[in-house]
């Protein structure tokens, strides 16, 4: 393993067994061009297992080399699916070298979805819980360590609603009684790079969440009431539990 | 409309790089790079900025003489330069490549010079193979005085007038800021139809036959096909003290002493009010696009363009 910490990592997910096998035996994994992230590019590809792979499942355990981007279509990356509905459309071919087994797994607490992850070798190696893996701007990296501080534990970047039409919550907080959104108004590179609309405090509110909404300013300049605030709705909500 | 561009390093999102920087033993790849290349087009449309200069490292390795296990990278990348370029296309992304100062097309050297052309021809190759409009250019600079500044010159023409079409059609020339001003890559313009790249930072450094900007900028302009935008360089000079290292000849230590600045360098952003006289100077010459020279990069262009609407809003309405 290299040991240039600032290597680009891209943490993609597994869904089943035969996508794992075919990244171990034949070195590549698949993305497609319509619906890829803002962010293909990296050094290494590390890989999300999810529940399908059992005690394996909801962590990081591997990571492997890229060695090269092609643009093929899925009938030429899975020959013997000729049928499929999307055999014409455009993938990514990622194409790996050996898996490597990270020293150790990189678990999620809550068991949750994600999509891909854009981190480095340094923040992969150094990871306790999926959370500590994402880049955040400055002002919601200081709102993550002020949360952890005040003994709470939040979800960065949870998917809210169910897919295909999740949108990415900033900060996802689980009560007794409830659960709450922490959004960054223009901040995050999720929403900015995606261009992803801002989901609208009512499609929330359906969806049984409570949602904080601060700007940079007030996490720049009133750090200590943004705490406050989510604490005090916490505490409204019956305190920490599963949501 | 014209456009706001910035050169290579993206620092408005950690972590995004310009190129496959990976040591020769870990085999980086030119798709690699593209892959790359095709998120920071992500992040240009994000912020809707249309001009872009390409890192001249994207292509890994692919010109160095002992290495010929990276030299077939841009055949191997055919598909995927198309399909990078076509994101360009549709974004309306005008691209550019700076070759590094290594680049010395009029040196004296027959293989400095013979690499140096290796290297203008893998770059214009890589926005052909791109499918990329004339807009697209590669820019050098003309390079040494060497044995003489107009000989330094002559040689600069008979080494161009050897390159490929493809590259010739490709290339175009800035006046620099210490050896060769704009009376002299006019002075070769006129003998090879190379268009000209106007820098005013550059100008200011080196115009000992003292052309007004407007002129000089003018000219520049007019070196450019009707149907083609010209673009210029912008830059403001780095006016803080320089920090410099001296070895104390009594001691022999190193020590940090303060030096006076050097105007040839870049400040981190571009100073406004500058720009703005630039532009107000330049009032009715053709339109042309402004490739942002900033030690901060993107930051500094979405800065300026704030600046701008606020301190020029007739000016910030034309440019994007």
């Amino acid at each position: 393993m290299s040991e240039d910490l600032d290597a680009a990592v891209l943490v993609a997910v597994l869904n089943n067994r035969r996508d794992f096998e075919i990244a171990r035996d034949q070195g590549w994994y698949r993305i497609p061009v319509k619906r890829a992230p803002g962010r293909v590019a990296a050094d290494y590809l590390a890989f999300y297992q999810t529940k399908a792979f059992g005690d394996e499942g909801w962590a990081v355990h591997y990571l492997a080399p890229v060695r090269r981007f092609r643009i093929v279509t899925r009938a030429e990356l899975l020959p013997d699916e000729p049928d499929h509905p999307r055999a014409g459309d455009a993938y990514y071919k990622v194409e790996i070298g050996p898996l490597q087994r990270l020293p150790r797994p990189i678990p999620s607490r809550s068991l949750r979805r994600i999509t891909f992850i854009p981190t480095t070798l340094g923040r992969l190696l150094a990871a306790q819980e999926i959370n500590d893996l994402w880049w955040r701007d400055d002002p919601q990296e200081r709102l993550w360590r002020a949360l952890r501080e005040a003994g709470l534990q939040a979800e960065y970047r949870y998917l809210a609603g169910e897919p295909p039409d999740e949108v990415p919550v900033d900060f996802a907080l689980f009560c007794q009684e409830g659960r709450i959104a922490v959004l960054c108004d223009d901040l995050g590179e999720g929403r900015r790079t995606l261009g992803e609309p801002p989901m609208p405090d009512y499609a929330l509110a359906a969806g049984g969440w409570r949602v904080l909404r601060f700007t940079r300013e007030d996490l720049t300049d009133r750090l200590p009431t943004c705490v406050g605030a989510v604490l005090a709705l916490v505490h409204q909500l019956g305190g920490p539990g599963t949501g | 409309m014209r456009r706001l561009g910035f050169a290579v390093k993206v620092l408005g999102r950690p972590g995004l790089k310009e190129h496959d920087s990976r040591r020769w033993q870990n085999n980086p790849h030119l798709s690699v790079s593209l892959a790359y290349l095709r998120d920071i087009f992500e992040y240009l449309r994000s912020q809707r900025i249309r001009m872009y200069r390409i890192s001249s490292d994207l292509a890994p390795y692919l010109t160095h003489p002992d290495m010929p296990q990276f030299h077939g990278q841009i055949e191997e990348c055919a598909v995927e330069l198309e399909a990078v370029g076509r994101l360009a296309q549709e974004a309306d992304l005008r691209l550019s490549f700076h070759p590094s100062q290594y680049v010395l097309l009029n040196a004296p050297d027959e293989d400095l010079a013979r690499r140096s052309a290796m290297d203008l021809n893998a770059q214009a190759e890589i926005l052909e193979r791109m499918g990329l409009g004339p807009e697209a250019v590669v820019v050098t600079h003309v390079g040494g005085v060497y044995d003489g500044h107009e000989a330094a010159r002559e040689r600069f023409v008979r080494r161009f007038e050897r390159l490929p079409e493809l590259t010739r059609r490709r290339l175009v020339l800035e006046n620099d800021d210490q050896r060769f001003s704009v009376a002299d890559v006019l002075w070769i313009h006129r003998r090879t139809g190379l268009r000209l790249v106007f820098d005013n930072l550059h100008h200011y450094n080196c115009n000992p036959e003292g052309m007004p900007l407007r002129e000089a900028l003018a000219a520049c302009l007019a070196t450019w096909p009707a149907d083609v935008t010209p673009k210029v360089h912008f830059s403001s000079p780095r006016t803080e003290m320089r920090v410099a290292e001296r070895k104390d000849p009594a001691t022999g230590r190193k020590e940090a002493v303060l030096q006076p600045p050097d105007w040839t360098n870049h400040s981190d952003y571009v100073n406004p009010f500058e720009f703005i006289a630039f532009l107000r100077e330049a009032a009715g010459l053709r339109p042309f696009d402004v490739m942002l020279e900033a030690k901060a990069k993107d930051l500094a262009l979405l800065r300026l363009r704030e600046d701008l609407a606020r301190f020029a809003p007739d000016l910030a309405e034309t440019i994007q």
